[in-house]
C-alpha cells in the first residue's frame, strides 16, 4: 500500500483520518512513554541485598534491628542466617573458602588476626572512612580487639569482661559475709557449702572444649594471679614451670577430681547450662561474661537478685575483656561501590550512631545485659539504672580497668586456641600433668609460628 | 571352501572387535565416574601432601616433598589418635562380631514375634550417624542424661556418672554408642548367612547325635566363613574410619581421649586449617586400613573348609 493509504487505513479503525504527522506525533508519545515506563521500573529497581551472619544469641533482636534499619533504608535488604556459637568459626571459615561469604559478619579477637592475615575481612579505614570517627568512643581494649596492622577491622556488636560472681545469699548460709578474695579462699567457701549441704558441687565453670569461651576463662584466671601468656615478642612464657598458668590448671584439676567442691562435669557443660544451674540453686560460683549476671538476677526463681559480681580472685584481680564486632568482608567491597555503601550503612545502624545515639548497643546493654565498647553509655542514666537493677557499676568500672584483652592475638592465635582446648582439658581430667599440658601447648605455638612465618 | 573359511574368519574377527568395542562402550561411563570421584581425588591428596598448604594462606602452597609426612609422624598427638584407633578398633569390632552373630542365631529361631523382632532389631542401624550421637550424647550427659537418672533410680549408682568428661569412660561411651549402631548390620548379614546354610546338614549331624556346640562348631561356623569375612573387614573399616559419631558425641574429647585417626586427620584439616598435614594423615589411614584388609583375607580365606 501507499504510504498516505496506510494511515487512511490505521485512521479508519480510530474514528477519522490520521494524518503523517499524527503518526509522527503518536511515535513520539509512545517514545517518551517507553522511556517513562523505563524510567519508573528503575526507581522501583530491586533493593540491594546484604547478607549478614552472626552467631545464635537472641535471634530476634538481631531480626528486629534488622526490620528496623530496613524501615530506615528501603533500598537494602538484609538476608539474616545464624550458626551455633561453637560451631561459628568453621562455618565462616568454610564460607571464606567457599567464596560464600557474606557481606557482613560477626566477628571476634579471637579471630580477627586469623580473618584479616587472609584478607577474609577488610579494614573500615579504607573502606568506609566515615565510620572511624566513632573510635574516639571505644574503650582501649576494645580498640585493640578490633584492630590489625594498625587498622580498625568493625565497629563493636558489644564489648564485655569475664567476670567472677558468686550466690552471696549461699555464701552468707556458710558463713561467709565477703566475697571470696583468693582462689584458695573460693575453695575454702565451696568446701563449706558442701560441707553443710547447701550445694553439692558450688563452683561450676563451663569448659567444653568446643567452646570458644573455654579459653577465655583459663586466660582470666591466669590474669588474675599477675599471670601473661607471651611476651612481647610473642614467645610462650605460660609454660614456666611452677606458674600461674600451671597453678590454674591444677587448681581447676584438684576442684574436680580432689576437693570436689566443682561440676563433675565441667568439662562438657556450656554457658546455658550453667547460667540455668546458677539459677536452679544447684551451683553457687563460677567464672562467666558479665552479662550472664544479668541473665541469673533477673529471671524469676528462688535465686532471683541474689547474685553479687566479685572482683576477679588472684593475686592481681585482673581479668579477660573482649570484645565482638561487626565486620565488613572482602565479598563485600568485590561486589561493587553500591553493596560496600549498603554494608557501610548497615555497619553504621548496629555499632554507631542514630539520631545521636548508639541506639543497637544501647539496647542490648538495657535488655540483656551486654556490655559496651563506648563509653558515653555508661552516663546514660538509663543504661545505669539498667546495671544498678542486676549488678554493680562502680565494681564493673573497677574490674574494667583490670581488664586485658587476650596475648598473642596473631595469625596463628586461633588454631593454636582449638588445640590449647584440648591441653586444658587433658590436664583437667588427669590425662596428662598441667605442666605437660603446657609444654605441648608451648610446642605447638613454635610450630605453627613456623608455618606462619611470624 | 577356503573362501568360506576365510570370510567366516573375517567376519568373527570383525564381530568379536565390534563386541569388544561395545564393552568398553558399556564400561567406560562408570569408568569414567570412578576414576572422577576416586582416582582423581587420590590424585590429588597425594598432590596436596606434599605441599605445605594452610588454607588461611591458600596463594602460597610450596613443595615440599615428604615434610608433612614427616612432622605428623613425629608428633605425639598422632602416635595417640593411632593408638585410640586401634584400641577402638579392637574393642568394637569383635564386639560387634559376636553380638551379631549372637543376635542372628537367636533370630534365626522361629518363635512367635520373631519376625517382627528382626525389623525391630535394624532400626539403631537405620537411624543417621548424627541422629544417634546427638541422642547418644542427651543419654550421657553427666549432670542431666537418662542413663544417669535410670541407674541412680535403681540404686546401681550413688551420683551421676560423668561418662563424657573422663577419658577412660568417654572411650566406653563411644565403644557402646558405636556398638548399639553397627550390631543389627552385622545380625542381618550373619543371619541370612545362617539362612542359607542347608537345613539337611544339621538333621543329618544330629541323626549321628551332634549336640548344638557341635552343629556350632562343625557346620555354622565354617560355612559362615565368607559371612564372617565380609563382617570383619566393613566393620574394621568402619570402626578405623569412625567419625559422624565422635563428631557429634564428644569431638574427640575430653581432651585427646577419644581422638581417633578420622577425627584427628579433620581437625588437622578443618580446625587447624592445615590441607597439606591433612591429605597426609588421609593417606596414611588408607594404607593402614588397606593393610589390615589385606591381612584378613591371608588369615580368613574366603572358602569355607569342609570336614
Amino acid at each position: 500500500m501507499a504510504r498516505q493509504d496506510v494511515t487512511r487505513f490505521v485512521g479508519s479503525g480510530l474514528g477519522g483520518a490520521l494524518t503523517r504527522r499524527d503518526v509522527l506525533r503518536g511515535g513520539a508519545a509512545l517514545g517518551l512513554g517507553a522511556t517513562a515506563f523505563r524510567g519508573r521500573r528503575a526507581a522501583a529497581q530491586d533493593p540491594i541485598q546484604l547478607d549478614f551472619m552472626s552467631w545464635s544469641y537472641s535471634v530476634e533482636t538481631i531480626q528486629d534491628n534488622i526490620a528496623k534499619f530496613q524501615a530506615l533504608n528501603p533500598g537494602i535488604t538484609v538476608n539474616y542466617t545464624d550458626f551455633p556459637w561453637f560451631d561459628y568459626p568453621d562455618v565462616m571459615a568454610a564460607r571464606f573458602l567457599g567464596d560464600n561469604a557474606p557481606d557482613v559478619a560477626y566477628n571476634s579477637d579471637h579471630w580477627l588476626t586469623q580473618w584479616a592475615d587472609a584478607d577474609w575481612v577488610v579494614p573500615l579505614d579504607d573502606n568506609c572512612p566515615n565510620l572511624m570517627a566513632y573510635a574516639a568512643d571505644f574503650a582501649p581494649y576494645a580498640i585493640q580487639g578490633m584492630t590489625y596492622d594498625g587498622k580498625l577491622y568493625g565497629l563493636p556488636y558489644y564489648a564485655d569482661l569475664v567476670v567472677f560472681f558468686h550466690n552471696a545469699a549461699m555464701a552468707e548460709q556458710a558463713g561467709f559475709s565477703t566475697a571470696p578474695q583468693t582462689w584458695d579462699e573460693v575453695r575454702d567457701q565451696a568446701q563449706a557449702m558442701k560441707e553443710k549441704g547447701i550445694v553439692e558441687y558450688p563452683v561450676n565453670i563451663p569448659l567444653a572444649k568446643a567452646d570458644p569461651w573455654t579459653i577465655e576463662f583459663f586466660y582470666s584466671m591466669v590474669y588474675s594471679e599477675g599471670g601473661h601468656f607471651f611476651d612481647e615478642s610473642n614467645e610462650p612464657v605460660f609454660n614456666q614451670a611452677g606458674g600461674p598458668a600451671e597453678k590454674v590448671l591444677q587448681w581447676l584439676h584438684d576442684a574436680i577430681n580432689t576437693w570436689k567442691i566443682m561440676n563433675p562435669a565441667a568439662l562438657e557443660v556450656v554457658e546455658p547450662d550453667v547460667v540455668k544451674s546458677l539459677v536452679a540453686g544447684q551451683s553457687a560460683s563460677t567464672v562467666l561474661a558479665k552479662y550472664n549476671l544479668a541473665a541469673v538476677n533477673t529471671t524469676d526463681g528462688a535465686h532471683k537478685g541474689k547474685f553479687k559480681l566479685a572482683l576477679m580472685p588472684g593475686s592481681t584481680h585482673e581479668t579477660t575483656g573482649f570484645v565482638r564486632f561487626y565486620t565488613l568482608t572482602r565479598h563485600a567491597v568485590d561486589r561493587g561501590a553500591e553493596a560496600l555503601d549498603a554494608a557501610c550503612k548497615f555497619l553504621d545502624y548496629n555499632g554507631g550512631k542514630t539520631d545521636g545515639v548508639y541506639v543497637v548497643q544501647k539496647r542490648w546493654a538495657i535488655e540483656k545485659g551486654l556490655g559496651f565498647a563506648v563509653l558515653p553509655l555508661y552516663d546514660d542514666p538509663e543504661v545505669a539504672a539498667s546495671i544498678a537493677s542486676w549488678g554493680d557499676v562502680a565494681l564493673e568500672r573497677e574490674q574494667a580497668t583490670k581488664a586485658r584483652i587476650k596475648e598473642g592475638l596473631t595469625a596463628w592465635w586461633g588454631t593454636w586456641d582449638v588445640f590449647a582446648r584440648e591441653q586444658i582439658h587433658n590436664a583437667v581430667s588427669g590425662s596428662t600433668a598441667p605442666a605437660e599440658a603446657l609444654k605441648a601447648m608451648a610446642d605447638k605455638w613454635t610450630e605453627l609460628r613456623g608455618y606462619y612465618g611470624g | 571352501m577356503r573362501n568360506h573359511d576365510r570370510l567366516s574368519a573375517i567376519g568373527y574377527r570383525l564381530s568379536a572387535r565390534r563386541s569388544t568395542a561395545y564393552s568398553w562402550l558399556l564400561i567406560l561411563p562408570p569408568l569414567a565416574l570412578t576414576a572422577f570421584f576416586s582416582i582423581y581425588p587420590f590424585i590429588v591428596a597425594v598432590d596436596a601432601s606434599t605441599h605445605r598448604i594452610l588454607l588461611t594462606r591458600p596463594k602460597k602452597q610450596p613443595y615440599i616433598g615428604l615434610d608433612n609426612f614427616r612432622e605428623v609422624l613425629r608428633v605425639a598427638e598422632f602416635r595417640d589418635a593411632a593408638v585410640n584407633t586401634a584400641v577402638f578398633a579392637a574393642m568394637t569390632v569383635p564386639a560387634v562380631t559376636l553380638l551379631g552373630l549372637g543376635v542372628a542365631l537367636l533370630l534365626n529361631q522361629r518363635l512367635p514375634g520373631f519376625g517382627l523382632l528382626r525389623w525391630i532389631v535394624l532400626l539403631p542401624w537405620a537411624i543417621p550417624l548424627v541422629g544417634a550421637g546427638t541422642m547418644w550424647r542427651l543419654l550421657l550427659h553427666g549432670n542431666t542424661g537418662a542413663l544417669n537418672g535410670l541407674l541412680l533410680e535403681l540404686g546401681i549408682i550413688d551420683e551421676y556418672i560423668t561418662w563424657l568428661s573422663r577419658p577412660t569412660l568417654a572411650m566406653v561411651a563411644v565403644t557402646m554408642a558405636h556398638l548399639w549402631r553397627e550390631f543389627p548390620l552385622a545380625a542381618i548379614l550373619f543371619l541370612a548367612g545362617r539362612q542359607a546354610i542347608a537345613s539337611e546338614l544339621y538333621d543329618v549331624a544330629r541323626i549321628d547325635g551332634a549336640g548344638a556346640f557341635a552343629l556350632f562348631r562343625d557346620i555354622t561356623l565354617p560355612l559362615l566363613r565368607p559371612t564372617l569375612l565380609i563382617v570383619l573387614v566393613y566393620e574394621t573399616v568402619v570402626s578405623m574410619s569412625v567419625f559422624d559419631l565422635l563428631y557429634v558425641l564428644t569431638g574427640g574429647g575430653p581432651g585427646s581421649a577419644t581422638t581417633v585417626l578420622a577425627w584427628y586427620t579433620y581437625a588437622t584439616t578443618f580446625k587447624f586449617y592445615n590441607l597439606g598435614q591433612g591429605a597426609a594423615l588421609s593417606l596414611l589411614m588408607a594404607a593402614a586400613i588397606l593393610v589390615v584388609i589385606v591381612l584378613y583375607t591371608y588369615i580368613l580365606p574366603a572358602k569355607e573348609e569342609r570336614r
